[in-house]
């Protein structure tokens, strides 16, 4: 028998999911690779081994009591801010991809002049809600500053909210000091970030050290477990659930330990390990799985949560890109995600971006905002005098109300053909990378940068300057 | 012809019957080099084979390369000295700042199982520590692996120091974000996108 209900399902499972999760936190405890870390459990009194924490069940119940419900970050447009937990979806895109791939299936390493576009691309989205700190991760700048050259094109090419760096404890205290410049010295949300565990039951110095930073600052953190099923993780979707979900609430004990009322979105997936080589792939039903509980999870425990976005494994604009894209993000809009990343751009096991997908998935973000928009059923949308009037023989498209509402009432996709057939065969654009392509050099050509204050410009550039010198 | 039954017995990762077949094979007095090279060494090719072609999946060929080292623990004593099985020996690990091991202990069990002798230092692997086991050892090859791409550069920093030591072992790369560009740029000896590529590379190298 299928499961027709994934977000409904059973209480009594999340309850069995929390509470093997604290058998894990404190049979098996969660292994810390940084000092600093160990020393705050130390400090509270936590049982610790070496460098691996135990939690009992009070850590986490007090814990979870402080995490927020919903909060809001601020944007450099106060128009976009966007609120996390208060009932929308929040999208950014692509994190973390080293390569582009180009319509011609060619991989090549990202550079910062992709940095550049992707935020202007950003910038002009009608869905992208935020930024990502590492929409690909540039190879011409160096590797160790690399965070600071994104941030400032970031800052600057858009105004919409940020997300932080946490490559290092370096890179955290930049995005902050920058930050600091824009918005001065507050404890208010202006930026998030992610912090991602290692498999299993791990989390690295660099992801601690700037959790730690950003909560002391009251920054948002998304507190993100996942692991490879079957190969950093059990195979099956319950053991996975369990390991990741442990790690995450280590991971929030420790961000409330620093602060307590620190902003958490609760993040945890699973992907399998493709079998044939041991690599990790994503975007499949136990990704989607994954992504579908995620969210019951988070609303378990109060928490606003992230699920996985358009991702795929494909390497170009085929049905298997659409499909494995709409399958992630459609059970992640239907189920009740508050946030994800990855949401455009995104080819091959996050690995590469493409600024064709980009243009394709913003039409799937497009459309997924409208799905999850409620029906109207107010007195005009009845329509009620109207369908009298024109009883059973009417032709609604000569109606004022039909007139009023025609721009309006449907979702208008950018880049997806609605063509009859003799129409679509004339088209010079019949490939959609090459209709991606069209409609990305009308985005770029209408991009116009937003204002700041060029005291503050330069005030950002100096500092970033400064940073690189030293 | 006997010796079938112990290449049969490891391609169906059968450890039991490896061992059994592998004791069975020597009290009968077959030659030990028989046994070892057509036996187990050739059967863990054909693994390496069928793995590529996607016939077998990885956890299937782990319990085969366990299955192939059954039947090596019962060889070993008879195995005089000097006839080692190994074809040569590598030293891997996954670079400095990087924690990842999965794609590193694939590439270390297929290198076994082709008859290398592995040394696996683990993760986190600072360059000085390659660059002293490949001299204690004298190893022929030093192979870095890195899933992130703020660890890539350790791979660079690793072979200079390889190089500034004045040891002549080939280095070879390979992770998710690595590429054969990246492997000229910094001077690496070859580059694999998978496992049992890393394997033929290295036969490559040493021949």
């Amino acid at each position: 028998m299928f499961n027709r209900a994934l977000i409904n399902f059973d209480t009594s499972i999340l309850e069995q999911i929390h509470s093997r999760s604290l058998e894990l936190l404190s049979d098996s405890g969660i292994r810390f690779f940084s000092e600093k870390a160990v020393d705050v459990f130390r400090s509270r009194g936590f049982r610790i081994s070496g460098q691996t924490v135990f939690f009992e069940e009070k850590d986490i119940a007090d814990a979870l009591q402080t995490v927020p419900p919903k909060f809001t970050i601020k944007a450099r447009n106060p128009d976009k801010n966007i609120c996390i937990g208060g009932g929308d979806y929040m999208m950014a895109p692509g994190y973390g991809p080293p390569f582009i791939i180009e319509t011609s299936g060619e991989k090549r390493n990202a550079t910062l002049k992709d940095v550049h576009t992707f935020c202007r691309l950003v910038q002009t989205s009608e869905y992208l809600d935020f930024n990502s700190s590492i929409v690909v991760q540039p190879n011409d700048v160096a590797t160790q500053t690399a965070h600071l050259d994104i941030l400032l094109a970031t800052i600057l090419l858009t105004d919409k909210p940020l997300m932080g760096s946490s490559s290092s404890e370096i890179a955290a205290r930049d995005s902050l000091k920058l930050a600091e410049r824009i918005w001065g010295n507050s404890n208010d949300p202006v930026m998030i970030s992610l912090v991602d565990s290692l498999s299993p039951l791990q989390y690295s110095e660099e992801s601690l050290d700037s959790l730690m930073l950003y909560a002391a600052s009251g920054q948002p953190v998304i507190i993100h477990s996942s692991c490879s099923l079957g190969s950093t993780g059990p195979i099956t979707i319950a053991g996975s659930l369990v390991i990741s979900n442990a790690t995450t609430l280590a991971g929030i004990c420790l961000s409330q330990l620093i602060r307590p009322g620190t902003p958490i979105v609760y993040g945890l997936g699973g992907s399998p390990t493709e079998m044939r080589t041991g690599g990790y792939v994503n975007a499949s039903p136990e990704d989607a799985k994954h992504t579908a509980i995620v969210t019951a999870l988070g609303r378990f425990y109060g928490i606003p949560c992230r699920s996985q976005g358009a991702l795929t494994e494909s390497f170009c604009l085929d049905y298997q890109a659409g499909m494995e894209s709409a399958m992630m993000m459609t059970t992640a809009a239907l189920s009740g995600a508050d946030v994800s990343l990855h949401t455009c751009g995104t080819y091959g096991s996050m690995l590469a971006m493409s600024f064709e997908k980009f243009i394709a998935d913003e039409d799937l973000c497009g459309a997924l905002k409208k799905l999850m928009k409620p029906v109207e059923f107010s007195e005009d949308a009845f329509a009620m005098d109207l369908i009298k009037e024109l009883g059973t023989s009417g032709n609604y498209l000569m109606q004022r109300h039909t007139m009023k509402r025609c721009r309006t009432e449907f979702y208008e996709p950018a880049l997806n053909t609605r063509a009859i057939h003799a129409r679509w065969q004339q088209l010079e654009l019949r490939d959609m990378d090459k209709r991606a392509g069209k409609v990305l050099e009308n985005r770029l050509s209408a991009y116009e940068k937003p204002d700041i204050d060029p005291h503050l410009e330069r005030d950002l550039e100096k500092f970033v300057e400064g940073r690189k010198v030293s | 012809m006997t010796v079938k039954t112990i290449f049969d017995a490891v391609i169906v990762f059968d450890e039991a019957r490896v061992q059994a077949q592998t004791q069975i094979e020597l009290d009968a007095g077959t030659d030990v080099n028989t046994i070892l090279n057509d036996g187990l060494i050739s059967a863990m090719d054909e693994v390496g084979e069928l793995f590529s072609a996607g016939d077998i999946f990885v956890p299937e060929m782990l319990m085969a390369a366990e299955a192939m080292k059954a039947g090596l623990k019962i060889l070993k004593p008879h195995l005089a000295e000097g006839q080692s099985r190994s074809k040569g020996t590598v030293i891997i690990g996954t670079v400095k700042g990087d924690l990842h091991d999965i794609g590193k202990n694939l590439v270390s069990m297929m290198m076994e199982g082709a008859g290398f002798e592995v040394i696996d230092l683990g993760v986190d692997v600072a360059g000085e520590t390659f660059v002293e086991t490949a001299a204690e050892k004298n190893a022929q090859v030093i192979a870095l692996s890195a899933l992130l791409t703020t660890t890539m550069p350790s791979m660079e920093n690793t072979i200079k120091a390889v190089k500034e030591a004045g040891l002549e072992t080939r280095i070879i790369i390979g992770g998710a974000p690595v590429t054969q560009v990246f492997a000229d740029q910094i001077g690496a000896d070859g580059f694999s996108a998978d496992a049992p590529g890393a394997v033929k590379l290295v036969k490559q190298l040493l021949t």
